[in-house]
C-alpha cells in the first residue's frame, strides 16, 4: 500500500502551503508536503523529521490533520497510513517528575 | 504496589457507569481522571437527552452526571481527580501522575474510557485568539459562566455544532451563521430546526476561507465549495464576528489502548482508530476493556451502556458473578444499546444518503440543506394533523431513537410504538387537554400545541422557550416562522413554568389564524 | 462577558473576588476559576506569542489539551491557564516563545 519505490511525483507548491498545521511547533502544510517528497512516507518519520506533534501538546490537535495531508500527498487513504507509535507518557509531563519515578521503590 | 479489581481510566459517562456496575457486584474499583472535575463532558451538556426512559431520556446531561456521581459515591467508588494516566504496561500495570509524583498500580481488569478529542480544520487565521473549539465554548459557558464572544460563527452542522449553537444563544451570544462544507446537515433535524427558527442562517457546502484580525478575530469570510471541496471564487461572504467556533467532529482518544498493545482497527464507521472489542467491550488483551467514545464515537447515552456492559463483564471475569448472571444482565443492556443504534443516525448509516423514513415518507430536503422543514413538506409527516381545538403538532421528521413524548401524554394522543425510532404520530381518537407535557418533554423541542382557530380570527401556538429574559403574558412582539423570518405580529397570552417542565417554559402566543401553521417562535420586539 | 443568569443553569457558584496582575496591571477575577476565564472577562485575548513566527495565541480548547493558552504564572512558563485555578496575588505574564525569559523566545515585533 505504502510502497516506497513508487513515484509520487514532484512537490508542487500550493496557495495554502503557509498554513500552520502543528500549532505548537509551528510546522506548515507546505513543510509537511515537502517532507513527503523528501522521502518521509510514514507518520513516525514525519514526526521525527519535522517535530510535528512533538511540541507541548504532544499531537493532541494536529495528529489527524498531519495524517490526512500525508495521505493525500501519497495518494492513499488516511486509514492506510499506520499511526505513529503510541507510548508513555500519554500526556506531557515534567521531566523531574519522571526522574523521581521509582525512587520510593529503592 | 496497590492492586484493584478494576482500574478505570476516565470518569466520564462510560467510566462512571462501569464503576457503578462493578462496585455493585463487590469489586474494589478505582477511577482516575485527568480533569479537576469528574463527569467527562456530561456537565457541559445542558440539553435534554434523547432515547427512552432506560437511557435517561429527557433528562439534561448535567443532571445525569450528578446522578452517576451520586450512585458511584454511594457504592464507595474511589474517584481520583487531577490524576493523569501516563501509561498502561504489561500485566495491567498502570502509571498515573498524581500531584508531583508517579504512582504505579495494578488492576486485575482495566477499563479504558478516555473518550474523544475534537477534530480541527485549518484555514488562514485559524491560530488567532477567538478561534475556538465547540467544546471550549461549552466549557466556558456552561461550567465557568463566561461568554466565548458576542458574535459567533459556527463551523460544523453535526449534533455538536447544532447543540452548541443553541447553547451560545441561550447564554446570550449572537450566532451569525452556521456553515458546513458538507452538502447536508449532519446532526439531528430537530436540533437544526430549533437553531433555524431563532433566525440563524445555514450555509451548507460552505467553508471558512479565512479568519481576519491582527491580535484576535474580528471577522470571518466563508465561501461555497464545489464537489471536490474547492472554494468557488465569487461566492465569498463576510461576517463581522469576534469568535469562530469549530465543531468538525470527534476522534477516539485511543492511544492508551494502542500503547497497551490492544489490537487496533481503523474503522470509518467508528470515526477512526479504535481498539477492536468483543460484545463485552473487551479488547484483544484479556481483562482490558474499552467503552464509550474511545471505542467508537457515539452519544453519551450509548457510552453509559457500554460502560455498564464492561463493568458487568469484568465482574464475571473475576468471579464476582456467575457467567449465567452476567449473560442475563448483559442481554438487557444490549437490547437497550440496540435501541439507540437504530434509525437514520445509527453508526452504520454514516455517510449514507437517506431519501425516505422507515415509514416511507419522503424526507425533507430543505431540512437537510437549510435547517428547517418547509410548510409544504411538514404536512406529510404523521405528527402533523389538523383538528378543531387545541392539539399537538409534532414536527419530528427523522427516525431518531427517542420516545419521551409518547409517555408524556396521559391522554395517549401521541403514538410511537415499541420501535423507538419510529416517527411519532398523532392519535385522532384521543383528546388533547393542552397540558403541555409533550412540549416540555420533547428533547428536540419539536412539539407545539396549536389551536388553529380560536373563533375570533386568531390562532394560539404554544412553544418551548428556553431563553432569558422570559417574555411575560401581555408582551407584544413578532412571530417567526421555521426559518426565523418575521411573519406577523404576536402577543403572549400565557407563559407556563413548572418543575416537571425542567426549565423548558411553555410560551403561548396569539397570531392571526392564517399564520397558525407556520408561526413557530416568538421574539420580543426590540 | 460574564453570564449573570442562565436560562437552564441559573446562577453560577463563584469564588471570592481576588486581585492578580497581568503584565503588571492589576485585574480582578473569581478565586478558583481558571486563570483564562478571569483574563477573558477582563478583555485579555492574547496569552502568548509563538517562538518562530511571533504570532498571538489564546484560548483554543479550554480543557488543558491544546496548550495554546500557556502563560508565565508566578515566574513559571508553559502553565495551561485554562485549567489552572486563579489564586489571589498571582503574577501572570504574557509568554514569548516557550520560556519565561521575554528575550529568549523572541520578542514580539
Amino acid at each position: 500500500m505504502n510502497d516506497r519505490n513508487r513515484n509520487i511525483g514532484e512537490y508542487i507548491p500550493a496557495d495554502d502551503d503557509n498554513i500552520i498545521v502543528c500549532r505548537c511547533e509551528e510546522i506548515t502544510k507546505g513543510e509537511i508536503r515537502r517532507a513527503v517528497h523528501d522521502g518521509m512516507f510514514t507518520l513516525t518519520e514525519i514526526r521525527r523529521y519535522l517535530r510535528t506533534g512533538m511540541g507541548l501538546c504532544q499531537g493532541q490537535t494536529c495528529t489527524k490533520l498531519v495524517k490526512s495531508i500525508v495521505a493525500k500527498e501519497l495518494g492513499i487513504r488516511p486509514s492506510d497510513l499506520e499511526p505513529a507509535t503510541g507510548r508513555a507518557p500519554m500526556r506531557p509531563i515534567e521531566m523531574y517528575i519522571l526522574a523521581q519515578d521509582g525512587e520510593d521503590m529503592k | 504496589m496497590k492492586r484493584y479489581d478494576m482500574i478505570i481510566v476516565g470518569a466520564g459517562p462510560a467510566g462512571l457507569s462501569a464503576a457503578i456496575e462493578s462496585a455493585k457486584r463487590g469489586m474494589h474499583v478505582i477511577v482516575y481522571d485527568e480533569n479537576a472535575k469528574p463527569g467527562g463532558q456530561l456537565f457541559k451538556q445542558i440539553h435534554k437527552f434523547f432515547g427512552s426512559k432506560e437511557h435517561k431520556a429527557k433528562i439534561r446531561g448535567f443532571r445525569i452526571g450528578d446522578e452517576l456521581l451520586a450512585e458511584a459515591s454511594a457504592l464507595g467508588v474511589e474517584v481520583v481527580l487531577n490524576a493523569i494516566v501516563i501509561g498502561l504496561f504489561s500485566e495491567k500495570e498502570v502509571t498515573v501522575k498524581i500531584d508531583e509524583h508517579v504512582e504505579h498500580v495494578k488492576g486485575d481488569t482495566v477499563l479504558i474510557a478516555t473518550g474523544a478529542s475534537e477534530n480541527m480544520v485549518t484555514f488562514p487565521g485559524w491560530t488567532l485568539p477567538g478561534v475556538i473549539g465547540a467544546g471550549a465554548a461549552q466549557t466556558m459557558m456552561n461550567l465557568h459562566g463566561t461568554l466565548p464572544g458576542k458574535r459567533v460563527l459556527m463551523l460544523g452542522s453535526g449534533n455538536v455544532g447544532l447543540v452548541v449553537s443553541f447553547q451560545l444563544m441561550q447564554a446570550g451570544c449572537e450566532v451569525v451563521a452556521l456553515a458546513d462544507a458538507a452538502p447536508r446537515i449532519g446532526g439531528y433535524g430537530v436540533h437544526a430546526s430549533k437553531v433555524s427558527r431563532c433566525g440563524v442562517p445555514f450555509y451548507l457546502s460552505h467553508t471558512i476561507v479565512s479568519a481576519d484580525g491582527d491580535d484576535h478575530v474580528t471577522g470571518v469570510t466563508i465561501a461555497e465549495v464545489d464537489k471536490n471541496w474547492q472554494i468557488i471564487k465569487g461566492t465569498e461572504k463576510h461576517f463581522d464576528v469576534d469568535t469562530i467556533c469549530l465543531a468538525v467532529g470527534l476522534s477516539p482518544m485511543s492511544k492508551l489502548c494502542d500503547m497497551a498493545g490492544c489490537q487496533m482497527e481503523d474503522n470509518p464507521s467508528k470515526a477512526d482508530f479504535v481498539p477492536t472489542v468483543n460484545k463485552y467491550g473487551e479488547t484483544s488483551i484479556s481483562g482490558i476493556y474499552a467503552a464509550g467514545d474511545v471505542s467508537g464515537i457515539e452519544e453519551a447515552s450509548s457510552a453509559m451502556i457500554e460502560g455498564r456492559i464492561a463493568g458487568i463483564a469484568a465482574a464475571a471475569k473475576l468471579g464476582f458473578i456467575t457467567e449465567e448472571e452476567c449473560n442475563i444482565e448483559i442481554e438487557k443492556q444490549e437490547s437497550a444499546l440496540e435501541g439507540l443504534r437504530q434509525g437514520m443516525f445509527a453508526p452504520g448509516m454514516r455517510g449514507k444518503i437517506i431519501t425516505e423514513t422507515d415509514e416511507g415518507v419522503e424526507v425533507s430536503q430543505n431540512l437537510l440543506k437549510k435547517g428547517f422543514v418547509t410548510e409544504e413538506e411538514i404536512e406529510r409527516f404523521p405528527g402533523v394533523t389538523h383538528s378543531e381545538g387545541i392539539h399537538p403538532v409534532i414536527e419530528c421528521t427523522q427516525n431518531i431513537p427517542c420516545n419521551p413524548c409518547q409517555d408524556a401524554c396521559s391522554k395517549h394522543c401521541i403514538k410511537i410504538g415499541s420501535n423507538i425510532t419510529a416517527l411519532p404520530a398523532v392519535n385522532p381518537e384521543a383528546k388533547c387537554t393542552g397540558c403541555g407535557m409533550c412540549v416540555a418533554s420533547c428533547s428536540g423541542q419539536a412539539i407545539f400545541l396549536v389551536n388553529e382557530d380560536c373563533g375570533d380570527g386568531t390562532a394560539e401556538i404554544t412553544l418551548p422557550y428556553e431563553f432569558l429574559a422570559l417574555p411575560q403574558k401581555g408582551d407584544k412582539g413578532i412571530a417567526l416562522n421555521r426559518n426565523g423570518q418575521k411573519i406577523c405580529e404576536a402577543e403572549v397570552v400565557n407563559v407556563r413554568t413548572a418543575k416537571a417542565f425542567d426549565h423548558t417554559n411553555l410560551l403561548t402566543m396569539k397570531v392571526p389564524k392564517e399564520f397558525a401553521l407556520n408561526a413557530r417562535f416568538f421574539k420580543k420586539e426590540a | 462577558m460574564r453570564i449573570q443568569e442562565h436560562p437552564i443553569l441559573g446562577t453560577y457558584d463563584r469564588g471570592e473576588i481576588v486581585s492578580f496582575t497581568f503584565d503588571g496591571k492589576v485585574l480582578e477575577g473569581f478565586e478558583g476559576e481558571p486563570i483564562a476565564m478571569a483574563l477573558k472577562n477582563a478583555g485579555v485575548m492574547v496569552h502568548r506569542y509563538t517562538k518562530k513566527e511571533h504570532k498571538p495565541r489564546g484560548i483554543f480548547c479550554a480543557i488543558g489539551r491544546c496548550t495554546d493558552c500557556v502563560m508565565i504564572v508566578n515566574g513559571k512558563p508553559n502553565v495551561r491557564t485554562c485549567i489552572t485555578p486563579l489564586e489571589a496575588g498571582m503574577e501572570i505574564c504574557t509568554q514569548y516563545g516557550v520560556s519565561a525569559e521575554p528575550s529568549n523566545g523572541g520578542e514580539k515585533k
